[in-house]
């Protein structure tokens, strides 16, 4: 077995199949799409090499600043509202000592369910009708507010469904790291006078750091690549009101078949992506420390 | 010795491993002869033999849920039969929703070059004409002279490109206004013959807390049809042709005065609250529980009132059609009305002979006298061929009777001005129009927008 090991023809045996499939379905896509974002084929006829065109008029195009501003938005919020909450939601559960489970597993529930659920139900939710939360603003005397056909709330009414859908999901990454924090450091602060808050601040959330930058860099990266819950919930509408970068790619490469056009917007927002979790890197997710207990 | 086994073993699981890739790929192609593939296979089975290999055939239609249940039935007949005719045939129904299947899967599959083979098809420039000439579909003109039936549509321009034909339009339709009569009558509202008149009464209606009409904006293309019929009288019933050769543009002062209209009424709250979170089924349903007075649509709408289903409060007795009434200023003839025969069937360039065959015979079997008749009485499109006005006489639904009224009573019919762009500018005007119901724009700024993006377009 061991010479088997040893014998690099072996490695390669169960190496190259992979790459095969690898060099297949990603480096092959990603360099032919490479050479569509220079031309400006239209899915149907001959492409046409076209310099950068494409990438000057993606730069000036109003509905591409705009997609990359709702972008923005979707990071914005979810750092500095969804790690928070995050952060908080995970730190209660940690705390409780009953039916610990019940609340992991309820918190976990929205991110097994696949968006098309999540859009129609919260479509519901949103309802200006019927919907539960006009229903109670409503008893407040405020008037009937249209969520998502409302230039002002649709966004809003976006980013609330899209944290509801995967804050779960990164609670109990954020528990796992909580839970596994050794008792007696909690235990030693407790005796030393620490209340519960302040047992949070100074022990648990120093202590979780490796893991909140990580929830923070995936948070960045799925803000980045957000696009399904939108075309369920709005389409990119009203007015492109909540469109975002990958919708509007894919709009402008299928529906107007400007497939040239879009691989170009596809590569510009691998770029953006690739600059914006780089810069992360580089400054606030440095985690050279390594944690000890 | 035990180590070669080892190594053996070791060398068995990689190959296994790669053979299993390996065959999971080629069983793909088996299953039967895809597009243009083996046309061999197909000339060969046929002779003498008694023996029929069994092939399957995709048809992909966009009759989905109660609102389309006529025209879903009309189409099973159609399959059933031609599928008893061909030996060996049998027809996959794929259903998809006529926006997805017009702007994400369609075009995504015709660029892949792998289309149904029988498939939901729009006409106009965005859609058949573009595939047509990029080769995409397949020519009909010798086929419908095979079947003799070249002579018999109505109107065939939104799916030909010079004087061959690569499309078939299911039916026709013109577009106007439903109005619901028992609320008419409840507030005292006469049947709107004038603008003022319609105007009065979309004034009246609001007054009562009655929603003027039904509006669901959430897709650009419904209140774009009201907009296409405004443009039609204030800029005349030639726009297509002019908007076509650049005479007649978006930011003219006619196509403006047509979306000032729209505008104003917006401003005077005449649609449904939040349409733009709406829609096209909740428009409807806006009307069918008469919550909204009248509703601007197409006539292959007059369907949905027969349907016990859908409509609950109301029936086709006490639904009133009438066409867009002329607007003071406006140009041209102002008793036309927009018609199209614009929506039907095209098909995949790339045929074996067996699924040519099957194509034939869907053509022959849903294509003709009593297939369109039963169109119009069944499901109430407006045939898209010729028929006899005894024929024509049968119609018995209401509705469909003041369709065929207001068709008969109108000078022609002009079509949306949507075949004669390219999508993108389509979908700049379904934005700016959008913009404007948001109050984000005005009428002058979208006509603007949308010139600058056609002026780009043509410069291309």
């Amino acid at each position: 077995m061991r010479s088997a090991l040893r014998n690099p023809y072996v490695y390669a045996l169960f190496v190259i199949p992979t790459i095969g499939l690898y060099f297949l379905f990603t480096i092959y896509p990603m360099l032919s799409s490479a050479y569509y974002a220079f031309t400006d084929w239209d899915g149907l006829n001959d492409p046409k090499y076209i310099g950068f065109h494409n990438f000057t008029t993606a730069l000036q195009d109003p509905y591409f600043q705009n997609s990359i501003v709702n972008n923005m938005y979707f990071i914005l919020f979810s750092v500095f509202v969804q790690v928070p909450l995050i952060i908080m939601f995970a730190i209660l559960i940690g705390s409780v000592k009953r039916l610990q489970g019940f609340y992991k597993t309820t918190v976990f529930v929205p991110s097994i369910l696949s968006t098309a659920v999540i859009g129609i139900l919260w479509q519901f939710i949103y309802n200006p009708e019927v919907g539960i939360v006009n229903k109670f603003l409503g008893l407040f005397g405020i008037d009937t507010i249209y969520w998502l056909a409302d230039m002002r709330y649709a966004l809003w009414a976006i980013l609330i469904t899209n944290a509801w859908q995967w804050m779960g999901f990164y609670i109990v990454l954020v528990l796992a790291a909580i839970l596994a924090i050794p008792r007696e450091l909690n235990e030693a602060a407790e005796i030393d006078g620490a209340g519960g808050f302040q047992r949070a601040i100074r022990i648990t959330v120093p202590l979780i750091k490796p893991i909140i930058s990580v929830i923070v860099m995936l948070s960045i990266a799925g803000a980045m690549r957000v696009v399904d819950i939108v075309l369920v919930m709005t389409k990119g509408g009203p007015v492109s009101s909540t469109e975002v970068m990958a919708s509007y790619m894919v709009n402008r490469a299928i529906r107007y078949g400007e497939y040239g056009y879009g691989t170009s917007l596809a590569m510009l927002i691998f770029v953006i992506a690739l600059v914006l979790t780089a810069l992360y890197q580089l400054t606030f997710g440095r985690t050279k420390e390594e944690v000890t207990y | 010795m035990i180590k070669g086994l080892k190594m053996l073993l070791v060398l068995t699981l990689g190959f296994t491993l790669v053979l299993a890739g390996c065959s999971g790929t080629g069983s793909k192609s088996d299953p039967k002869p895809s597009n243009g593939e083996s046309t061999n296979n197909g000339g060969k089975e046929t002779p003498g033999t008694d023996k029929v290999e069994p092939f399957t055939v995709s048809l992909r239609h966009i009759q989905i849920g109660d609102a389309q249940k006529f025209r879903k039935a009309l189409l099973n007949d159609v399959v059933k039969k031609t599928e008893d005719e061909i030996k060996g045939l049998k027809f996959e129904l794929d259903a998809v929703e006529d926006q997805v299947n017009r702007y994400t899967k369609l075009p995504a599959e015709m660029a892949a070059g792998n289309p149904p083979v029988i498939f939901d098809l729009f006409g106009g420039m965005g859609d058949a004409q573009k595939y047509a000439k990029a080769g995409r579909l397949l020519e009909l003109t010798p086929i419908l002279e095979e079947l003799g039936i070249k002579d018999k549509f109505l109107n065939l321009g939104q799916f030909m490109v010079g004087d061959k034909i690569y499309g078939l339009p299911i039916g026709g339709n013109n577009e106007g206004i439903f109005y619901n009569k028992k609320l008419f009558a409840e507030h005292g509202i006469a049947a709107p013959t004038t603008l003022e008149e319609l105007e009065a009464a979309a004034a009246k209606l609001k007054e009562a807390g009655v929603t003027p009409f039904a509006m669901g904006s959430q897709a650009g293309w419904i209140p774009n049809m009201l907009v296409n019929t405004l443009i039609g009288r204030y800029a005349g019933p030639d726009l297509v042709e002019r908007v076509s050769d650049g005479s007649l543009k978006f930011n003219s002062p006619d196509i403006v005065a047509a979306y000032s209209k729209y505008e104003e009424w917006v401003k005077a709250g005449y649609f449904t609250k939040g349409e733009l979170g709406l829609s096209y089924d909740q428009m409807l349903n806006e009307f069918l529980n008469s919550k909204a007075g009248m509703m601007f649509d197409g006539s292959w709408r007059s369907s949905a009132f027969k349907n016990e289903e859908l409509a609950k409060n109301i029936t086709s007795e006490d639904v009133a059609y009438i066409p867009f009434p002329a607007v003071p200023g406006g140009k041209g003839d102002q008793t036309y009305v927009n018609g199209n025969y614009g929506n039907g069937y095209g098909f995949s360039a790339t045929l074996d002979d067996n699924e040519l065959k099957a194509v034939k015979a869907f053509i022959k079997n849903m294509y003709n006298d009593e297939m369109q008749l039963r169109g119009l009485l069944e499901d109430g499109v407006l045939p898209a061929m010729k028929l006899s006005a005894d024929a024509m006489g049968k119609v018995e639904d209401p509705v469909v009777k003041q369709v065929l009224d207001v068709a008969a009573a109108s000078g022609g019919a002009f079509s949306h001005f949507e075949i004669s762009i390219p999508s993108k500018v389509y979908t700049e005007t379904e934005i700016q129009l959008q913009a404007i119901i948001a109050g984000q724009a005005t009428a002058q700024q979208a006509g603007d927008a949308i010139q600058k993006i056609l002026d780009a377009e043509a410069g291309k």
